[in-house]
């Protein structure tokens, strides 16, 4: 193992954005081998730290050295060129050029002035296959999934043999078995000796892969932690936000009444004879491995995709649903998982995204009324307590966090019998995701119904009444709360799972 | 309060000054020549016909597409109005049946080029490319590349009426535009157009008829594209062959000009009448002083770039990046 030196060092670096101070006198320091997470609530600072580091953005005040020489000026090529790379959550690859293309842009071997195609595929084969990931290098980017698109990224980087990586959410669309190939290759960059930085909002995950944590909070650093000093996530929340788990899937007990939403022999390209129902004041959870046709039979009953055969049924009558208008009438939301692609819009303002399916109540004679709209825009805003400065401010200003609030905002406000959430909280911090939580609470108690469709067990363990699993476009089993259990669910969700993804599991 | 509001009236603002700072240095360096009523009033009436078709652009702009056809449409719509109508020709029919005529003839291509593009995935541009060809193959094969007189009088009259003092031309211009400054702001149909133009996909999980939508807006446009087209024939009093040609380039400059992305989810009717405004005043400034036409084509292209170079600037500086780490750099 090589010799372990300090790779990276910031010392009170400081910056500020027009009316808001984003990072105040933060400090740390990363040697090589080490594996640091770097954890915070949404607006943290860890962004914009990141993009210091990396210089996308230039710091105010402060210093940073790298291998022991101070970094006056700093910018992308320059970090670039100190071997510092980071894997962002927008998987950044041209999609029309093939894997092999991708790992070799910019320096392409030749033979003369023609690319050597052959050393290319051969070269990229054989570090894919040390890497231990099974992806066809002739295959352009596009054709993959978006894990595997995002697992090419991540070797992209690695490929340039750098000192510093950066992962930024790196999990967030990956299966755990792909989630398991990228610890395996941070543990060979870590006895390579390359330092490496961290960032999740899993914090279990960071426990699994990091050997130690640096906690950030309103931009400042709380301190720095082994993981063996923290011992568990439970000990690490509080620091985040002085909240413990168990009061974050905190849940007031409501009674279920009737039956909302029931969902009779449901088939669809992906997914067949799926049934289930949903009750008022229950959260009915759908656990299913990525590709289980979760989201496909969430589209299916909201109209957006169509079905083959079987019905759905609304308060006890069929409903005929063949596109979303006819779900929003017959009293079913949708929330969909990709927030900056399905959700939000972006050149809007925050008005503009809460209203768009509320215009018909602030309307008379098919002409909006704006002072309606605003005001129920505002009622909202404060409902939900998003923190903005004013609702004409464009909504690409915002973080995720209240990015994803407007947008429940939106539902909220619409008030549908049903609302159903894919992946609500992926890729928000520790303090929305409760408050998140918390608002299940409140629909719940107006005798409405939730369906939640998450990967992440915890969550879907704490706040769910019931939990069907789906298996390979299969309905698995509806599992009880008294049952609930991590290893029980995950066994039902591989029940019907074809023997390539078990084989990329034993990996 | 900060925000979207004033940022949007800010950008509007800045075209608004720019055009009276043209305004002031016109008057003055043609010695009231340019600010006289006669040409004040004969500049809107320029701008009005680029005006009502750049109003059907600035939609198509926003839903993120492009609209090349309009020009032909213009001529399309002013000849088949010639046809219906011509004392000379086989229909003879009255000017009202000879507008209803001519409109859905126009929205009719709008609607091919919907079905086209939201339907057949064609892109905008080829759609709209292919069509402009055809239709306006279709204008020259009706008429046979001549001009089409014998239209009846209350059509040539209304090139030469005035209400107000204002040419009844300008006057249609600025009612259709305040119409749809109205509509884009105050109905869903506007409300869709931004939703749809920002991010189709959240807008159908928003239940937004996506298909009935484009078509509408399509024919909306299209429907602008053929009013001025029989704005143009009354002006020439005939249905002229190659009429409109050409005219798609000013109108995508006017909404370009007035703050539209092409990207799709910005535009606005406001910024698009100022930026018809500003196209055109360049033109009658240039008349007035005496400037080589050439030279005057040469302007108007720099300052379409300049225009939108302008506008990323405002942006990025915004963002405190851009230009500035660029001059740094260098």
């Amino acid at each position: 193992m090589p010799e372990v030196r300090t790779v990276l060092e910031l010392e009170n670096i400081c910056k500020t954005f027009p009316a808001v101070k984003a990072l105040n006198n933060v400090s740390m320091s990363v040697k090589s081998g080490e594996v640091r997470g770097l954890v915070g609530e949404n607006g943290a600072g860890k962004s914009t730290l990141i993009k210091i580091i990396t210089g996308a953005y230039t710091k105010d005040s402060g210093s940073m050295l790298f291998e022991g020489k101070d970094i006056g000026r700093n910018s992308p090529l320059i970090s670039k060129g100190l071997g510092i790379y980071a894997v962002y959550q927008d998987v950044m690859v041209t999609p029309d050029l093939t894997v092999a293309e991708n790992f070799f842009l910019g320096h392409q071997p030749r033979i003369g002035p023609f690319i050597n195609w052959k050393k290319m595929y051969r070269e990229s084969e054989k570090f894919l296959d040390e890497i231990g990931l099974e992806i066809n290098i002739h295959k352009s980017i596009k054709e993959l999934s978006i894990a595997e698109s995002e697992m090419i990224a991540i070797c992209k980087a690695l490929w340039q043999k750098p000192k510093l990586v950066i992962f930024d959410e790196p999990t967030a669309v990956l299966t755990r078995s792909e989630t398991k190939i990228l610890f395996k290759i941070i543990e060979d960059l870590k006895k390579r000796g390359t330092a490496i930085i961290y960032i999740s909002h899993n914090l279990e995950e960071v426990f699994e892969v990091c050997d130690t944590v640096t906690v950030l909070k309103d931009g400042a650093t709380v301190g720095t932690y082994t993981t063996e000093e923290l011992g568990n996530v439970d000990k690490l929340i509080p620091l985040m936000v002085g909240r413990s788990i168990e009061e974050m899937y905190h849940k007031t007990a409501t009674k279920t009444g009737q039956e909302l939403l029931k969902v009779e022999n449901l088939t669809g390209k992906k997914f067949e004879n799926i049934s289930f129902n949903v009750k008022s004041g229950e959260v009915v959870g759908l656990f299913g491995l990525v590709g289980a046709g979760r989201t496909e039979i969430a589209r299916a009953i909201f109209g957006v995709d169509h079905f083959v055969e079987g019905k759905i049924v609304v308060k006890g009558s069929e409903a005929a649903i063949k596109k979303p208008k006819d779900a929003l009438n017959n009293g079913i939301g949708y929330l969909p998982e990709d927030r900056r692609k399905q959700g939000i819009f972006l050149q809007q303002d925050i008005d503009f995204n809460l209203n768009i399916i509320n215009f018909d109540k602030a309307m008379r004679g098919g002409i909006i009324n704006y002072g309606k709209a605003h005001a129920q825009a505002r009622d909202y805003v404060e409902k939900l307590s998003i923190k903005i400065g004013s609702i004409y401010q464009p909504i690409s200003q915002l973080s995720g966090g209240n990015q994803q609030k407007v947008i429940i905002a939106r539902w909220l406000c619409k008030n549908p019998d049903v609302l159903i959430f894919d992946e609500p909280t992926v890729g928000i911090d520790v303090g929305t995701k409760s408050e998140i939580y918390r608002l299940f609470g409140d629909i719940l108690n107006s005798g409405k119904g939730i369906i939640l469709i998450s990967s992440y067990l915890p969550e879907l363990m704490g706040v769910s009444d019931r939990i069907y699993v789906i298996s390979n476009g299969k309905m698995a089993a509806e599992v009880q709360k008294k049952d609930f259990s991590e290893e029980y669910l995950l066994t039902l969700a591989m029940k019907n799972l074809v023997s390539k993804e078990k084989i990329k599991e034993a990996v | 309060m900060a925000g979207k509001k004033e940022k949007k009236a800010f950008a509007e603002r800045n075209l608004l000054i720019i055009l009276v700072v043209m305004w002031v240095f016109l008057a003055i360096a043609t010695k009231g020549n340019f600010s006289s009523w006669d040409n004040i009033t004969n500049l809107i009436r320029q701008s009005s016909i680029n005006g009502v078709v750049a109003i059907g652009m600035t939609l198509i702009i926003i839903t993120g597409g492009i609209d090349l056809s309009v020009g032909s449409i213009v001529g399309l719509s002013g000849m088949v109005y010639a046809i219906m109508t011509s004392t000379r020709g086989d229909f003879k029919l009255s000017s009202f049946w000879g507008i209803i005529i001519a409109l859905a003839v126009g929205a009719l291509v709008g609607l091919i080029n919907a079905v086209a593009i939201h339907d057949g995935k064609v892109p905008a541009f080829i759609a709209t490319l292919g069509m402009m060809t055809l239709v306006r193959g279709i204008v020259m094969y009706v008429s046979s590349g001549r001009m089409v007189t014998g239209v009846p009088t209350e059509y040539r009259q209304f090139a030469v009426a005035e209400f107000l003092g204002i040419p009844a031309l300008a006057w249609t211009w600025i009612l259709l535009a305040l119409v749809m400054m109205f509509v884009l702001k105050y109905t869903k149909f506007g409300r869709n157009l931004y939703a749809i133009g920002s991010n189709e996909e959240a807008a159908r999980l928003s239940g937004i008829n996506i298909r009935f939508n484009m078509y509408a807006f399509y024919v909306v446009a299209a429907l602008f594209s053929g009013i001025a087209g029989l704005m143009l024939g009354t002006r020439m009093a005939a249905g002229v062959p190659t009429g409109g040609q050409g005219y798609e380039l000013d109108a995508i400059a006017s909404v370009v000009i007035g703050g539209a992305s092409l990207s799709g989810g910005v535009g606005t009717i406001l910024g698009t009448a100022l930026g018809a405004l500003i196209i055109q005043t360049i033109r009658n400034g240039g008349n007035l002083l005496g400037v080589d036409p050439f030279i005057m084509q040469i302007v108007i292209g720099a300052i379409i770039i300049l225009a939108v170079f302008f506008d990323q600037f405002i942006k990025s500086r915004k963002k405190g990046e851009g230009l500035k780490k660029l001059f740094k750099r260098v």
